[in-house]
């Protein structure tokens, strides 16, 4: 077994086993009790604002590839 | 104008995956708690479909088959759309997308590591490594997700798969590479892999956000293998991404 899999392995299995662990804890005060969290029943962004700026990144990343940058 | 009254005039939320299945205060109010969404119920579904998957795609990396690839890629993405649309059917199709996109993943990460030895198991430690730091950020409230970090984080997975979406089309009828640096190399690919890598992470803490009012809220017991789903749609995406970037680090 190489450095590379001993490392990457090991980070996996750590993360992993935090995830299992962490997960099922309640998130802090400082996440749960605040005004601006997100409603989820509901968007409260218009469609509009959502649609201009998906066009804005792709029309920043089609226009550098038009012009050549690779 | 009553509650009732304002949900028949203006009809209830467009969004086809939360709708009104996010009605926590009134709809499951007087649900038995043995038949809500719970975390540790959604973290041990996510458990069960991350293990489903490892086991298909162990059959994909040890049988290389195309067709096996296509097929997993294929019915993955049908099991995706009726769960984004039927959330009552996720204790069924989750499972079976889990299924599917290990088939997708065993192939294509076996290509990648012909190619570049050791990249595999590179990106498995750093999809869950990244995975495992954004939970602790999103616990402990470093990372606050707030409506304008949706919006934000919405809009740019939208652009990013109307660019993927116009590569494909160029790619088929232009007879072209597509959009050139998405499979490109150089600092603006690698930059660009890097964006989406970053996006793709970012997701990961709408679901936490997602999971946790689930379960605050009582959530029907289904929403648990949703909230177990969304979680491995993003970490594929994820996986994909990171192994996208690190072949294009090294091929340089």
């Amino acid at each position: 077994m190489d450095l590379n899999t001993i490392f990457f392995g090991g980070l996996a299995l750590v993360s992993l086993a935090a995830f299992f662990y962490l997960g099922k804890f309640k998130a802090s005060k400082a996440q749960t009790e605040r005004d601006d969290r997100i409603t989820w029943s509901k968007r409260s962004f218009s469609f509009r604002s959502c649609l201009t700026i998906a066009l804005g990144i792709f029309l920043i990343f089609f226009f550098l590839s038009y012009l050549g940058y690779n | 104008m009553s509650r009732h009254q304002a949900l028949d005039t203006f009809g209830r939320s467009g969004n086809p995956v939360m709708g009104n299945k996010f009605d926590g205060d009134a709809q499951f109010r007087d649900m038995p708690i043995s038949q809500k969404m719970t975390l540790e119920g959604t973290v041990n579904k996510t458990g069960i479909l991350l293990l489903l998957c490892f086991a298909t795609a162990a059959v994909s990396w040890n049988i290389p088959n195309p067709i096996l690839m296509f097929t997993g890629m294929g019915v993955g993405l049908i099991a995706a759309i009726i769960t984004i649309f039927k959330p009552t059917m996720a204790s069924s199709t989750a499972p079976v997308y889990a299924l599917a996109q290990g088939l997708f993943l065993g192939g294509i990460t076996v290509m990648f590591e012909a190619q570049y030895p050791g990249i595999a198991i590179q990106a498995i430690g750093l999809t869950f490594g990244t995975l495992a730091s954004l939970l602790v950020c999103y616990k402990t409230g470093i990372i606050k997700p707030t409506e304008n970090f949706r919006l934000m984080i919405v809009s740019a997975t939208a652009g990013i798969a109307l660019l993927y979406m116009v590569n494909i089309l160029m790619t088929m009828f232009g007879g072209g590479s597509g959009i050139g640096f998405i499979h490109s190399n150089g600092l603006m690919g690698i930059g660009f892999s890097l964006f989406v890598v970053g996006i793709a992470a970012l997701n990961l803490v709408l679901d936490f956000d997602f999971i946790e009012q689930g379960s605050e809220n009582g959530l029907p017991k289904h929403m648990e293998w949703f909230g177990a789903f969304s979680l491995m749609v993003t970490l594929v995406w994820l996986y994909l991404e990171i192994l996208r970037l690190l072949a294009k680090i090294r091929s340089n």
